[in-house]
């Protein structure tokens, strides 16, 4: 069943991605704040943009190995409040002894539809879905985004609540509740600054038996100019969760089309 | 829990003493905003997709800037310069400069 809804994401991607290059005009979908934190704000419709992921993870646990995690994001206006994307690969370098190397690891459509606007409404609201599918791995992601612009100052809180299915017949369960909030300060017109926070509870198998709980904390940086934009964070493990990388550094680069 | 609590109260006073200070980067259309653009080919319908559209397209890539903040003969070329990433056809970027102008002569 689930492997068929795998399938299906690929089909309904690629059909979102034809119907939506049609009518379409070059421009930039928008410019990226934060890398962890979602902003409330969806594209012009329309709109067509690449945006190219890379974290490394960096961990001090003997038993662990550094990673560095790639995605490749198609991402495009559809009408005024709703954006699709389409994650074209998320793959992986592993730094492991044993056996270093590249992993596909899957591809996904993500839905964002915005409610209200974070400079004219008391907040600015909107809501997300991601569906994920991979070698051995069906993901569902639902996420509440909250942003309220103040002047130069932006400030986003993103719930998440996702489901995992992995494994040999994604017989492994795990579900994660995840809070995150973050401040972007505009220090010119192409130059932000900021902090991101991460909150996460893990439930491994669906269950609260363990109580994994894990925080993240560090600053980003945004940069855009013309049709493209960058956009870096440098988060540090608060927690002591030995699974967990130590360190990340995320970096975001959106070109529009 | 009680540490929770403070968290909670010092979000809600942050976001409420900000709300309270007065950024006004997209004042509401006004009939008067109308009026004191005579002779300029606006409406109220205009000046408030102006508005929309300024506050929607703008902010995907940066914070609005107070519209007093730039003068008058420097709106039209600014937005100009970022109508094609925004995405934003000539009549809605004509929208656009015609709010910021009505705005900025109503708060100045």
């Amino acid at each position: 069943m689930l492997e068929r809804c795998v399938h299906s994401i690929c089909k309904v991607g690629l059909s979102i991605l034809l119907l939506s290059i049609l009518p379409m005009t070059p421009a930039l979908a928008g410019a990226r704040h934060f890398t962890y934190i979602y902003e409330a704000l969806t594209s012009a419709p329309g709109s067509f943009e690449s945006e190219n992921w890379v974290t490394s993870l960096g961990t001090t646990n003997p038993e662990r190995s550094d990673q560095v995690a790639f995605r490749h994001e198609i991402e495009i206006g559809v009408t005024d409040r709703l954006q699709a994307s389409i994650y074209l690969a998320d793959w992986f370098y592993e730094n492991d002894p044993a056996h270093s190397g590249f992993t596909y690891s899957d591809s996904a459509i993500e839905l964002i539809y915005n409610l209200t606007n974070p400079v004219i409404d008391p907040i600015g609201l909107s809501v997300y879905q991601e569906y994920k599918g991979g070698d051995r791995l069906f993901e569902w992601e639902s996420k509440l985004i909250g942003q309220k612009n103040l002047g130069p100052l932006i400030l986003a809180y993103n719930a998440t609540l996702e489901a995992v299915w992995k494994g040999k017949g994604l017989s492994e369960r795990e579900g994660e509740f995840q809070q995150a909030v973050g401040a972007s300060y505009e220090i010119s017109p192409r130059i932000s600054v900021g902090l991101e926070l991460l909150h996460e509870f893990i439930f491994p198998e669906w269950r609260d038996n363990e109580k994994i709980r894990n925080v993240f904390i560090g600053p980003n940086v945004s940069y855009r100019h013309q049709s493209w934009f960058v956009t870096v964070t440098a988060l540090a493990q608060a927690t002591n969760t030995p699974d967990e990388a130590d360190f990340q550094l995320r970096t975001i680069f959106g070109f529009g089309f | 829990m009680k540490t929770r609590s403070i968290w909670v109260a010092l979000f809600i006073y942050l976001v409420v003493s900000c709300q309270s200070i007065n950024y006004a980067p997209a004042p509401p259309v006004t009939s008067q905003m109308v009026a004191a653009q005579k002779g300029q080919h606006v409406d109220l319908a205009k000046l408030r997709e102006g508005r929309t559209l300024f506050v929607h397209r703008c902010i995907e890539c940066h914070t609005l800037p107070p519209v007093w903040h730039h003068r008058v003969e420097d709106w039209p070329p600014i937005v100009n310069s970022m109508a094609h990433r925004a995405s934003l056809k000539s009549s809605q970027r004509d929208a656009i400069v015609a709010y910021i102008l009505a705005a900025r002569a109503q708060v100045r």
